[in-house]
């Protein structure tokens, strides 16, 4: 029992003696693990911002749709609501009656003058019933509403607009290119890690083979590298998560959470810098992981 | 307990280091081999470490067929044998007690077994107060004891010594070969020394095999040895 303890323990101490003798080759290590994990901070804070943009413009696009004032019993709405249903490429109905509008319309005033000043028109409502459409792709929506227009008791069709179906599309492609970017960046910087990593494992192959010398086997003489390795990756992630922690919170106090208008709102600052730095610290032991294996397995093969 | 049976070896680059070599060492044996540089001595003995795989022929360690290990298994054959080099190969970043317990935290002996072995592998050496030092504190002399006290520390059948006196003075040398002779009688130990010392040789006499261009020239079982004019 008592071996066998030994036997995951002494890597995990061997591997921590091992980053502070090699005091300076694990602080080199670190650094290339920092510096990319910053980028990597970057670009995952960047996309998922965008993510959550393209999500918030997709609700924002539904298909607004009056009903004549003719046409106003709860026989034709009942009708039209199933006709607009049976249209292929609707996702959703939902039904707002003309009392609902006229607060929903009141509601959208800040003051309290001006909504008073709209109280009298209550009784002679001015607004239409309406049905509220969301589809199931935006970019088929200007068809859909040509469509709705057609059945008969619609008055009016209003949606989103072009614009903000271009507009995600476009976001849709810079995230497309965000997450390509990120995923190309990160693997460039296994890379980087991995040559470094390799460099300072390199500058220890004679000791790697006085281990197979005096009878250490290969997973033996693996193991502390490996662990080494893992806590390199820990540590060169502390910076990049005080960063992201501080940055992103100060970021978002900036902005007050908007960036250029109300519409693209920020992601909260928690839970959200907690995931990126689990996720920072997560991607640094298994890049240290990775490389320290690759690199140790490569000299342990160096000589019989 | 160490048998060759017509070993060749030719290096991958062409160059033949060793011929039909026969050779055969019995248990608690003390063996000199002697030659000068490029005579085959060190290939010899990357032979019966594992390091290298004979061309032909066969070489067989405590029983066991060192040519057909696999690349993983050749460190637990190396747990048979100690094996002392010329530049030491000490882990620079571990102390004297470090490393020759190395030896023995590989074979996953008990922690107080290492301990007390550890000491007593020092106290045989003659470096009892040297367990806190590093390496590069040593002088060359107390790091080839150390060497050697890893090297036994978990008492191999064989200790195969390469030139262990190359890089030390006359006095140094003396002891170390005291110290060889020490525990050759002490654990019955098999030790195959390789060195072109000759004073050693012929003062510390032994069966001595001498290799000359890959060939086995003589093999002296009083020892001495007094070269000859080529």
């Amino acid at each position: 029992m008592s071996s066998m303890i030994n036997r995951i323990w002494r890597p995990i101490k061997e591997g921590f003696k091992g980053v502070f003798r090699h005091g300076a080759m694990s602080f080199s290590s670190a650094s290339a693990v920092t510096i990319t994990l910053i980028i990597i901070s970057l670009f995952l804070i960047f996309t998922a911002n965008v993510r959550r943009f393209t999500l918030g413009l997709e609700q924002e696009v539904q298909i607004a749709c009056m009903v004549d004032y003719d046409h106003e019993s709860a026989e034709e709405e009942d009708r039209i609501s199933l006709a607009i249903q049976a249209l292929p490429g609707v996702k959703s109905v939902t039904y707002s009656s003309k009392a609902d509008e006229f607060q929903y319309y009141i509601d959208s005033f800040d003051d309290e003058s001006t909504k008073e000043a709209f109280e009298p028109f209550r009784e002679s409502n001015p607004m239409h019933d309406a049905f509220y459409v969301e589809v199931d792709n935006n970019t088929n929506i200007e068809e859909i509403a040509s469509q709705i227009e057609a059945i008969d008791g619609i008055s009016k069709v209003r949606y989103g607009g072009a614009e903000a179906v271009k507009l995600i599309g476009a976001l849709r492609s810079i995230r497309t290119v965000g997450g390509i970017l990120a995923i190309a960046l990160s693997l460039l910087a296994i890379l980087l890690i991995q040559n470094t990593i390799k460099l300072t494992i390199q500058a220890r192959a004679d000791e790697i083979v006085i281990m197979r010398n005096v009878g250490a086997k290969n997973g033996f003489i693996r193991a502390p590298f490996v662990i080494e390795g893992i806590l390199i990756g820990a540590l060169g992630a502390i910076i990049p998560i005080i960063l992201t922690y501080f940055g992103y919170r100060y970021l978002y106090n900036l902005t007050g959470g908007h960036v250029i208008s109300d519409m693209f709102t920020l992601i909260e600052p928690i839970p959200f810098i907690y995931q990126i730095s689990l996720l920072l610290l997560i991607i640094g032991m298994i890049v240290g992981l990775i490389g320290s294996y690759f690199s140790v397995s490569r000299y342990l093969r160096w000589k019989r | 307990m160490i048998e060759c049976t017509h070993v060749f070896k030719r290096y991958k680059n062409g160059v033949n280091a060793l011929y039909d070599i026969n050779l055969k060492i019995d248990q608690g044996e003390f063996v000199y081999i002697i030659g000068p540089t490029g005579s085959g001595k060190s290939t010899l003995i990357k032979l019966l470490d594992g390091e290298e795989i004979s061309t032909k022929g066969k070489v067989n360690v405590v029983g066991i067929d060192v040519g057909k290990l696999r690349h993983s298994k050749v460190p637990i054959y190396r747990r048979n044998i100690g094996v002392v080099f010329q530049d030491f190969r000490l882990l620079p970043t571990k102390t004297v007690f470090e490393n020759i317990a190395y030896a023995l935290e590989v074979i996953d002996m008990n922690k107080q077994v290492i301990r007390s072995r550890v000491r007593s592998v020092m106290n045989l050496v003659g470096l009892d107060d040297k367990g806190n030092a590093f390496p590069n504190e040593l002088s060359g002399g107390q790091q080839q004891r150390v060497a050697i006290g890893r090297a036994i520390a978990n008492r191999p059948k064989v200790l195969i010594a390469d030139e262990p006196t190359g890089n030390l003075d006359p006095a140094m040398s003396d002891e170390i070969m005291s110290l060889l002779e020490k525990i050759n009688a002490a654990y019955g130990t098999t030790i195959l020394m390789v060195t072109h010392d000759l004073t050693l040789v012929n003062k510390h006499r032994k069966r001595t095999i001498v290799l000359e261009h890959g060939h086995i020239v003589a093999d002296l079982a009083e020892g001495g040895y007094v070269q000859h004019d080529q």
